[in-house]
């Protein structure tokens, strides 16, 4: 293992990673932002699906599926998403954590329905956590009822986890 | 309309492609930290682990930090930089659905902030998590990304109608 490989897995990782996507994001748009709107759009996990899976679909089969602009004008949808998977799959076969795990009935249908709500949740608030930091970069005060929301959302989540694991579940 | 750091004609055919390769370079990163932004709220308020709660807060830093200093060489890719100050401080940038209210995009983000927050946890990572342990071979997490693949054709079928004709009827 190098020297680059443990700063990464270190506590300092996630601020590395964090860097690159706040400067990514500032790239991206002063590269992308022609082609049409929104700002603060480098990155989102949430919205860069929605562009690939509507985009996509308006393209095989003539809908008009909600888009942002960006990807309604380029020649193809953002493709954020894809490399996320490309990249995910490249450093899980070089690290040797590449493990295909498989799930459970139960867990297929939680998980998909959390996948179909998630989706719902957060094009409701335009933006995922990432861009949620974005637009807060970009001075959208908005933004941080969002953030607050989240906060909020996990700390009542962990309280109900809790209490069940009390009430002997 | 905005003039970025290329043309219009060259933005048009590149934007899959800087996407794509930015998105190598994230989801690479992303797998070798286990970067999670709802997982480093998580972490925090559980244990007071602030590993990840760093690269959150990190990322908003650096992302007003680099919004500053390219908005200072090329203001005319960062119209309306910083937002609060152009456009009031409740104006939310777009993203959400159109033509509502200051203050129904505030509700909406509170509530579309804690129910990603709830599901979040109980699925044990947010969406570019998701992706990340998809890619590291998790099935339940390519589940939750095929939920989120349907989800987005569902929410402009359903979910976008629904909620802007009820925000609406409330006068919002």
């Amino acid at each position: 293992m190098n020297e680059g490989e443990n700063i990464l897995e270190s506590s300092k990782g996630p601020i590395v990673l964090g860097i690159i996507i706040g400067v990514l994001a500032a790239i991206i748009q002063g590269l992308t932002i022609s082609a049409g709107g929104p700002e603060a759009y480098g990155f989102c996990a949430l919205c860069h699906t929605r562009d690939l899976v509507n985009g996509i679909l308006n393209i095989l089969l003539g809908t008009n599926l909600g888009l942002a602009a960006l990807s309604k004008t380029a020649i193809l949808p953002v493709l954020t998403m894809i490399g996320v998977l490309i990249g995910g799959v490249i450093a899980a076969k070089m690290s040797r954590e590449f493990r295909i795990k498989h799930a459970q009935i139960k867990d297929i249908l939680v998980y998909f329905i959390g996948g179909v709500l998630l989706m719902q949740f957060g094009l409701l608030f335009g933006a995922c956590p990432y861009r949620a930091a974005l637009r807060v970069g970009y001075g959208d005060f908005v933004a941080v009822f969002g953030i607050i929301g989240i906060l909020a959302g996990v700390w009542l989540a962990l309280i109900m986890i809790t209490r069940s694991f009390k009430g002997g579940n | 309309m905005a003039a970025g750091w290329i043309s219009m004609e060259l933005s048009l055919i590149l934007v899959p492609f800087i996407t794509l390769v930015s998105g190598c370079i994230i989801g690479y990163f992303a797998q070798k930290t286990g970067f999670c932004a709802i997982g480093g709220f998580r972490d925090y308020i559980m244990f007071r682990h602030t590993r990840l709660l760093n690269g959150f807060i990190a990322m908003i830093i650096s992302a007003a930090v680099a919004f500053f200093i390219f908005n200072m060489i090329t203001p005319m890719a960062f119209e309306n930089f910083p937002w609060m100050m152009t456009k009031g401080l409740l104006s939310a940038v777009p993203g959400a659905p159109a033509d509502l209210s200051q203050v129904a995009y505030i509700i909406l983000a509170l509530i579309g902030g804690v129910g990603m927050g709830v599901i979040g946890v109980y699925v044990g990572g947010c969406p570019l998590r998701q992706f990340v342990m998809t890619a590291e071979g998790s099935m339940k997490s390519l589940w939750f990304v095929i939920g989120m693949v349907v989800g987005s054709v569902i929410f402009y079928l359903v979910t976008s109608g629904f909620v802007v004709g009820l925000m609406k009827s409330m006068g919002l």
